[in-house]
């Protein structure tokens, strides 16, 4: 084993048994006696190692087992099978002795107490995690650095916005100097300003403290920004662990336009959109891609083959066009190419 | 071992005295829980009243002592209400929304985080009220409080009152299995009504039902009636004791187990 590595992942397997229920009063009955198992297998057989002080972008599509994983790396879950070593821990059989030693963040839940003040909810953690009166102290300036605190210190938790109670959370994972960061989904449903002061402040961290950083994200442009490495998994699998320049040499100059267009006969237009390919310059069909759902129409390219223009040229003349944005590749879309 | 028992007095003091705020600034809160609370025990004191205004005695106890039994039912029942109502809550939606997890994401233990999670003025009411109808029986009926036997007093409520919570993190952990288990908490709660009268007047497989299986009769009668002078020292003291450390025991061991049970929830 090597003693150098701060989180090790070794065939981890998580299968998650359910009961199916029968339908109506009779069925309900008859389950009561019988029941059919089902086992759902979100975690199949993961490993990888993750060096101090690295920065990880986890990532994968929506029920991935990206959450499930991490549940297990925080003790949280019990796997299945395989194993689980964070520092000299592992996290489900030492739980709380773990916990001294990270922080977790779920974006989609908040880690704090809704009733209480922000600034009560540090001086309960500070005691919870028995943070020394200086380090805190030097702590606290910090994060008013970083997050602002001030502007809300007085407020209960309740009442934060998003943004807000992103930026408390995030210190207050971080208030005991953990040596491993979980962040799931750190930036979800942000605005473009707190996303960028979130990202400097887990940068700041890393460097700071040279904190070993995990993360799950649907944002490229947090990958890009922070990760020197990704781990993308699917259906519970690992499809990828390198790093970040491979897929930004293969996916790099991927773009995606996504038109709103009006129109009665969806079908006229599909036929229209099959001679997208051949009639714009240097479109292939494994370079562009298209899909058309709802009055929406997305078209995913290669910026390095295809002009945008002839792909915008095509679509404004061929249909009414309501509105339309140019966005990056997402996330979603690199895992399906795997 | 002491430090880590300071550092928890220390954090739940913190979260007390929170609370306390809280309570202060919503005081109108407060008070209609509080008359509630004194109409409910009204209506029971007077039931027991208008039953002895047709028989001078229920099976040889007097008004006073069943007035003595009602009223040290409410003082562990009130404590355990005041400290442990976030058991309540585990029982309804903690588990089946993965509230959980975060409990198990601190350095402290997940049962220290639930009760410091709450503190309910409501079981105030119940001690005031246990405490007024015990001593007002007693003067009535003619019970003498030593200092021994007040003593005696404190330490059986110390031991009913674990008898309460550990029914209630019993009935709570279940759901842990089947992420629900409010109903069956509330349906065995509801047996502590028993408690309150002496177990004399129930058939026999109530009253070893409630001694043995759903120990609510620990909590109120048996205790209760080595004061009326109905009872042994050893045997209720020793029953009480026993019955609530087994119970406490059994509570934690089903909890933790649960916790390695807990399978969260997808996002």
């Amino acid at each position: 084993m090597n003693e150098k590595n701060m989180i090790e992942v070794h065939n981890l397997t998580k299968t998650f048994t359910a009961y199916k229920k029968g339908k109506g009063l009779a069925g309900t009955l008859k389950s009561l006696f019988k029941r059919e198992a089902i086992h759902i297998e979100a975690v199949k057989d993961i490993s990888f190692d993750i060096k101090p002080g690295e920065i990880i972008g986890y990532i994968g599509a929506n029920g991935a087992g990206k959450s499930t994983t991490i549940k297990m790396m925080t003790g949280i879950l019990n796997p299945t099978s395989g194993y689980v070593k964070v520092g000299d821990y592992i996290p489900y059989e030492k739980r709380q002795e773990n916990a001294k030693h990270i922080g977790v963040v779920f974006g989609q839940k908040t880690q704090l107490w809704w009733d209480l003040p922000v600034g009560e909810t540090f001086a309960i953690l500070k005691e919870i995690y028995q943070v020394p009166d200086d380090f805190y102290a030097s702590q606290m300036a910090y994060f008013d650095e970083i997050f602002e605190l001030s502007e809300f210190m007085g407020q209960t938790v309740r009442t934060l916005s998003l943004g807000q109670r992103m930026r408390a959370d995030l210190a207050a994972s971080m208030l005991h100097n953990p040596k491993v960061l979980f962040l799931d989904e750190p930036t979800i449903g942000l605005d473009v300003m707190v996303k960028e002061r979130i990202r400097k402040a887990i940068k700041d961290m890393n460097q700071r403290y040279g904190t070993t950083i995990l993360l799950t994200t649907h944002d490229m442009s947090d990958i890009e920004e922070l990760c020197h490495r990704i781990i993308i998994i699917d259906k519970g699998k690992l499809l990828y662990d390198g790093g970040i320049d491979t897929i930004r040499k293969e996916f790099g100059y991927e773009r995606k336009i996504v038109f709103d267009l009006r129109y009665d006969d969806a079908t006229l237009v599909e036929q229209t959109l099959e001679t997208l390919i051949p009639s714009v310059d240097g479109c292939q069909p494994d370079n562009t891609t298209y899909q058309l759902s709802e009055g929406q129409l997305t078209v995913n390219f290669n910026r390095n083959q295809v002009g945008v223009s002839g792909i915008m040229n095509f679509v404004l003349s061929h249909f009414n066009v309501l509105d339309f944005s140019v966005q990056d590749m997402d996330i979603e879309a690199i895992v399906k190419r795997f | 071992m002491f430090t880590n028992a300071k550092r928890y007095i220390k954090l739940y003091g913190m979260f007390l005295s929170h609370y306390l705020k809280a309570v202060m600034h919503s005081r109108t809160d407060f008070i209609i829980g509080f008359l509630a609370f004194f109409l409910i025990q009204f209506g029971g004191i007077a039931f027991i009243a208008l039953v002895f205004r047709q028989i001078p005695d229920l099976l040889g106890w007097s008004f006073y002592d069943l007035l003595f039994i009602y009223g040290f039912a409410n003082i562990p029942r009130g404590i355990d209400h005041m400290f442990t109502d976030y058991l309540w809550l585990l029982a309804g939606n903690v588990i089946v929304e993965g509230e959980f997890d975060r409990y198990l994401l601190r350095p402290i233990h997940p049962l220290f985080q639930i009760i410091a999670q709450r503190f309910q003025p409501d079981g105030v009411g119940e001690v005031i009220i246990g405490i007024l109808l015990v001593v007002y029986a007693s003067i009535k009926g003619g019970i003498i409080f030593s200092p021994t036997k007040l003593l005696i007093f404190i330490v059986m409520i110390i031991f009913s009152t674990i008898i309460y919570t550990s029914i209630k993190l019993i009935l709570s952990s279940i759901a842990f299995w089947t992420k629900r288990s409010q109903s069956i908490l509330f349906m065995f709660y509801s047996m502590s009504e028993f408690a309150k009268y002496p177990l004399e007047i129930y058939h026999k497989f109530i009253r070893t039902f409630i001694t043995y299986i759903v120990p609510f009769a620990l909590t109120a009668y048996i205790p209760a009636s080595y004061f009326l002078g109905a009872s042994s020292l050893f045997k209720s003291l020793g029953l009480t004791i026993l019955i609530s450390l087994t119970a406490l025991f059994l509570g934690l061991k089903i909890f933790n187990l649960g916790i390695k049970n807990y399978e969260s929830v997808g996002n």
